[in-house]
């Protein structure tokens, strides 16, 4: 009541008031507070609630005065020498504010009383002419009135408490004095606390208004925690603030949905106009910007707390299994979930955080990297969506991702004969990597053999500015008509569509060289240097960094909460190297384990489970060599996908039944995110934080039950059964496919050398043969099928890594391919020979470098494709009709997206017809004259644009990398 | 010299995306979305017939609308190469017409034809690099035994007398351009009084140069021989015009470190130089 009408007075009559107030002078105010006071004391002292029931009378009277009272404070000016204003000398001397406080507690303390205290303060403290907080008889009250809101409160005053506490930060902000004041206002109440911030760790997740405001206040304070060692280490050490936090986005991850309604096959991501349309998305990424905003501003010692609980307490124990669920949906959702984070993160240590997480970390023994990139094999959106995922990766310009991905297969030089290593530098000066791929053209596609509207070819003036000297060079032949004129001017015939792949080209390249300059090293071919990095090198360069890695101190936080526990392999770094040095083996080096490894590991007894994968993965694995016999046969790989996927599919439907029916009986796994209250340090109000936190634990374990593995262990061993079976089908079905096709045998043709499939068959089943054991540690994730089937080949087999191989085997499919994949195929390989980095470039686009034979190169699938295409034009009649139809369809949905980009940009008019639909990605309007099912058809135009946007690219590279950049 | 190399560069890249093809820039948002070309509206598009000659081409391996496309690149190839030579006092930029012809000049330090300045202009065959060397020719013909008194050649040829794809480039012709200036060369001379003198009297031969030098830097001033708008031409200082300039050149110098602190780095690398593990750097946060 009282307050409430100071409210008011504070939106409709304070600029009378102060009118009013402005022409009185200090004396008369002062004669007048002490009047109001002395007869607030005397109703206060004759009506004390708790012996009479104070009449609403008395109440009203009180509050009238001390609206009086309250405005004559406020427009008080301070005095001099920032001395107190006389009547904020009689509060602070009278103990106004904290009997009026007493008094209200010892009536009916209602949350209708507290709103109006609450609104009280937040006035004083937001228009007082002079600061009020410094003074305890000011401060001491509101902190009493903060404390007695913290419980359970309806949301009128949670709203207004959380407003006051914004109120308070913006306080603290702009005047740090105030900040030691709160610590020992906070002390006089029995405990070493941060009020206003335990306070606002409720409303951390808190959606709408009331959240947004309680996390903007705790950004003040973290930003003021940067500067003040005081807070930083309130907060890192006695406060929850960084594993509510963290496990809030468990929580919410929790509440997230495991499927997403996909609107169409084009759909591969998260678009801003898809989350928006899912509250419980919104919020989990409003939190997740939080955190982002958290790193970004808190001192150091919260930061690293935070994005450790971020780490162990929703990456590996939330995200990782969810990476490894049961079905196709919800590993693509997961998937797709994870690539908004990333692409939603900005701060760097936030986005390593996520990073390592992708890179390094193993669950159950696989690295997630090796299962995600295994994933882009897979048929089925899920393979689109990792795909995206990559997209979003190679993005980021990250070094590490690069070093991951590609660089370090790179990087020994083993791809490429001895003799090219001094190629790898060399300049491409007269663009003949260009002009080869270009010639790649399928002879249906070249642009003069396009009908007129389609003509990418546009007469254009070249002036050649020579003069009289004979023209002998094979110059385009209209050049030769006008050639005695001298500076004479010919047109001649371009491709006009050429020139925006040369301009984004160089606009891709220039932006890649510009943020790679943060990059360790140039990866020339010289640095690093190939010698060292060879595989046995490796191994040794491995044992040397785990030594590193355990004699490093490890940063622990400075307080003695226990840290939650985490799976062995996050806690120990030695097994992780130890595995990730495996996972070299089976990749690059072979079964060859160097003895140093050898040792390290017979010396290192405890850790036997780490090395040994799970046994449903091993026998998985087992089956999976019998099955592909470790050739390199992506088609058939291909093949297997699709049956396992299918039977998956299938089985999960059945399967889901029985599992929502043992869910409940499953006892919740330690997950890391168990908060023990700590014994000495309880917070005043910190009942409710603890509750809150309880909360988010129940959830998270709640969801964790989901997503533990006893279940995923019981289908795969169901899966095994499944599998074995399948293989038995495929073992006859695989003599009657491999390599039958006129297609198939023109591309093997390509391959160097000539290898038919059945000798590839054999040489690597003897190799197989030869090291059992070793074999077998393959990793094979549930989902992640096999990784690379030549994960047999040892030390003299090069291999220019997972990543690149099955970039390449998509590619080869092409043909087969949907038009959205290979939109996003080409794109990522687009994106990579961007990259200024001689070793990818000489890789990817030097079409004079020799590699090793067994090397596949970009530009050999490419010869391959075109093969394929100049096979399929020559059988089908129509298919020059087709491709002019597919270039019209392409054409008029290119147009479309621009429109929309267009729209989205700016809100001009150009409404396209498509506006209502959900999805950006979702299916351009189909064509009538040809169907998308015509894979082969928008494959070739898609060719054909991939060539030139390729040779641009080459182009480009030769004119702008050994060149400085300017801005 | 670099500002002036660097914004010579970006002329001629300009010019080669821009304005010479007429070329407006292209709206492609991102990597990953092909682009087919928007039909030209008001271009009326040149049916060309099939020639055998087109389709000789094809089956060369080099396509007859691409052919100019790799002619420029080359010459822009080389001339980056020309910029990180930095040949001292030498300045060149291909013309606005055709990047077959570049302008340049060089400024002659020391020797016997210290303080000249000499305008020339480089001829680069169209069948480059599989035809003959670039060819150089002085606006005014200066007094010397190997430029042709009447044409203002210089002879290029007797030091490139084959040219040899990757093994020669422009900025070496620049180069000995330069060179004939300081270390003169009377055998097989296109001006034979020059080289005469040269070898019988050089008192004579001396003065001979400084009148040389003094015609050529007396016409300094003139407009440039070809109407160009990259053409060089000199103009006496004007602080209105020039202070500007100079200011950006000094400014330029002290780029490197502005550059470090106030470009917005976007790469992300936590790769300790040396080694080739992620996330090696020591000040990694803790993951686990």
């Amino acid at each position: 009541m009282m307050a409430s009408m100071v409210a008011n007075g504070n939106r409709d009559g304070r600029q009378g008031e102060a009118l009013v107030l402005k022409g009185v002078d200090p004396e008369t105010c002062m004669i007048v507070f002490k009047n109001h006071w002395a007869q607030v004391v005397k109703i206060l002292e004759k009506h004390d609630p708790l012996r009479s029931n104070t009449s609403s009378n008395m109440a009203s009277a009180v509050q009238n005065y001390v609206e009086h009272m309250l405005f004559l404070l406020m427009e008080e000016d301070a005095g001099q020498a920032g001395a107190m204003g006389p009547i904020l000398e009689f509060v602070v001397m009278e103990n106004v504010m904290e009997r009026l406080f007493l008094w209200s507690l010892r009536r009916q303390f209602t949350d209708d009383m507290k709103l109006e205290q609450l609104k009280m303060y937040e006035m004083i403290v937001g228009q007082a002419r002079q600061p009020l907080l410094h003074h305890k008889p000011v401060l001491r009250p509101l902190m009493m009135l903060l404390s007695s809101c913290s419980g359970t409160a309806g949301p009128e005053v949670e709203a207004e408490l959380v407003s006051l506490l914004n109120q308070l930060c913006c306080v603290l902000a702009k005047d740090q004095s105030v900040l030691e004041l709160f610590f020992h206002t906070s002390e006089d109440q029995g405990a070493a606390n941060f009020l206003i911030f335990s306070l606002l760790i409720p409303f951390i997740h808190r959606e709408g208004l009331v959240g947004q405001q309680a996390r903007d206040a705790l950004l003040l304070i973290m930003s003021l925690s940067a500067e003040n060692q005081r807070v930083a280490q309130h907060i890192a050490e006695n406060t929850y603030f960084c594993p509510v936090l963290a496990t809030g986005l468990s929580g919410l991850y929790s509440s997230l949905p495991t499927k997403l309604e996909v609107p169409g096959e084009e759909w591969h991501c998260l678009h801003r106009e898809d989350w928006l349309q899912m509250p419980t998305l919104v919020q989990f990424l409003n939190s997740l910007e939080f955190c982002n905003a958290v790193i970004q501003v808190a001192h150091p010692s919260i930061r690293d707390q935070l994005v450790s609980y971020i780490y162990n307490g929703f990456l590996v124990p939330v995200l990782a299994p969810a990476l490894h669920k049961l079905t196709l949906e919800e590993v693509m959702t997961t998937t797709a979930y994870l690539d908004l984070f990333v692409r939603s993160v900005s701060e760097p240590i936030l986005l390593q955080t996520f990073l390592s997480f992708i890179l390094l970390h193993r669950h159950e023994n696989v690295h997630i990297l090796d299962t995600l990139v295994s994933r882009i094999n897979t048929p089925f959106q899920l393979g689109t969506v990792s795909l995206a995922l990559f997209q979003t990766l190679i993005g980021l310009y990250c070094e590490d991702v690069m070093l991951q991905l590609i660089l370090r297969y790179l990087i020994p030089c083993n791809h490429m004969m001895l003799s090219q290593r001094r190629v790898v530098k060399e300049r491409d000066f007269y663009s003949v990597s260009a002009a080869k791929i270009l010639a790649l053209t399928p002879s249906c596609c070249s642009p003069e053999h396009s009908p007129p509207p389609l003509r990418q070819l546009d007469s254009i003036l070249w002036s050649k500015g020579t003069d009289n000297s004979p023209n002998t060079g094979p110059l385009p032949p209209p050049l030769c008509k006008e050639e005695q004129e001298e500076h004479c001017q010919s047109p001649i015939y371009l491709d006009v569509n050429y020139l925006h792949y040369l301009y984004n080209a160089r606009l891709g390249i220039s932006s890649c060289t510009r943020a790679c300059q943060v990059w360790s090293a140039p990866y020339d071919g010289e640095d690093p240097p190939p010698e060292e990095y060879q595989p046995s090198a490796l191994e040794e360069a491995g044992a040397r960094g785990r030594q590193a890695q355990t004699v490093n101190p490890k940063r622990s936080h400075p307080h003695p909460r226990p840290r939650p526990p985490c799976p062995p392999q996050t806690t120990d770094p030695a097994p992780t190297n130890q595995l990730e040095l495996e996972w070299d083996d089976s990749y690059d080096a072979g079964p060859v384990v160097s003895p140093e490894a050898a040792t390290a590991e017979s010396s290192r007894p405890p850790q036997p489970p780490a090395a040994e994968p799970p046994k449903h993965i091993q026998e998985m694995r087992r089956t999976a060599i019998m099955l592909v016999k470790g050739s390199y046969i992506e088609e058939s790989d291909f093949q297997d996908d699709v049956m396992v996927y299918d039977l998956v599919a299938k089985k999960d439907e059945d399967h889901f039944k029985v599992s929502s029916l043992q869910e409940k009986d499953e006892v919740p796994l330690s997950n890391g995110l168990s908060l023990p209250l700590h014994p000495t340090n309880m917070e005043v109000n910190s009942s409710e934080v603890i509750k809150g936190s309880k909360e988010v634990k129940a959830h998270v374990e709640d969801h964790n039950s989901n997503l533990q593995s006893p279940l995923a262990t019981e289908v795969g061993d169901d899966l095994m059964d499944q599998y074995e079976e399948l293989i038995r089908t495929l073992g006859s079905d695989e003599a009657g496919t491999g390599g039958s096709s006129p297609v198939k045998t023109v591309d093997k043709e390509f391959r160097n050398p000539v290898v038919t499939p059945m000798e590839e068959d054999e040489v690597d089943f003897s190799s197989f043969s030869v090291d059992t054991p070793e074999l077998e540690k393959q990793h094979l994730s549930l989902f992640g099928t096999k990784l690379r089937s030549g994960s047999t080949k040892s030390h003299s087999v090069p291999f220019t890594g997972p990543f690149v191989s099955v970039l390449l085997s998509r590619l080869e499919n092409m043909l087969d391919n949907s038009l959205h994949v290979n939109l996003l195929l080409t794109g990522i390989l687009a994106q990579l020979a961007a990259y200024p980095q001689p070793l990818l470039q000489s890789f990817l686009l030097n079409t004079n470098m020799v590699f090793q034979p067994s090397v596949r190169s970009l530009y050999q699938v490419l010869a391959s494709l075109k093969n394929q295409i100049e096979q399929q034009a020559s059988t089908k009649k129509d298919f020059p009709e087709l491709i002019t139809s597919a270039q019209h369809c392409l054409l008029a949905r290119e147009s479309s997206l621009k429109g929309q980009d267009t729209n989205s940009g700016d809100s001009r008019e150009c409404s396209p017809p498509e506006a209502g639909r959900m999805m950006k990605s979702s299916p351009p309007p189909q064509p009538k004259t040809i169907s998308l099912a015509r894979t082969e058809v928008f494959a070739t135009v898609l060719f054909t644009e991939f060539l030139k946007e390729l040779a641009a690219i080459a182009q480009e590279h030769s004119i702008l990398s050994h060149v400085p950049m300017e801005e | 010299w670099e500002i002036h190399l660097d914004l010579m560069l970006n002329c001629s890249l300009t010019r080669a995306n821009g304005e010479l093809l007429n070329f407006s820039s292209p709206a492609r948002p991102s990597f990953g979305k092909k682009q087919l070309p928007s039909i030209p509206k008001n271009a009326v598009p040149v049916t060309k017939p099939a020639s055998p000659a087109a389709t000789a081409q094809l089956a060369n391996g080099t396509h007859a609308s691409y052919g100019p496309f790799y002619l420029e690149y080359s010459l822009l190839a080389e001339f980056t190469l020309v910029i990180k030579q930095k040949l001292p006092g030498i300045y060149v930029q291909p013309s606005y017409k055709s990047a077959l012809m570049w302008f340049g000049v060089i400024f002659i330090r020391h020797g016997l034809y210290q303080d000249g300045v000499f305008k020339f202009t480089v001829y680069i065959p169209d069948n480059y690099p599989d035809g003959e060397c670039p060819r150089v020719v002085f606006d005014i013909p200066v007094f010397h035994p190997l430029v042709d008194p009447v044409s203002g050649e210089l002879d290029v040829r007797r030091a490139f007398t084959k040219w040899r794809r990757n093994h020669n480039h422009i900025w070496q012709v620049l180069m000995y351009a330069r060179t004939v200036f300081y270390k003169i060369n009377t055998m097989e001379p296109l001006n034979p009084e020059a080289a005469v003198l040269y070898d019988k009297d050089v008192q004579l031969f001396k003065s001979k140069v400084v009148d040389s030098v003094k015609l050529c830097n007396s016409h300094l001033f003139d407009q440039p021989k070809m109407d160009d708008p990259y053409a060089i031409s000199f103009s006496s200082w004007n602080p209105a015009i020039h202070d500007e300039a100079k200011e950006r050149m000094f400014t330029h110098k002290r780029r490197p470190e502005d550059h470090q602190k106030g470009l917005q780095v976007s790469g992300l690398s936590w790769v300790k130089p040396g080694s080739t593990q992620p996330f090696s750097k020591d000040d990694n946060p803790p993951q686990s």
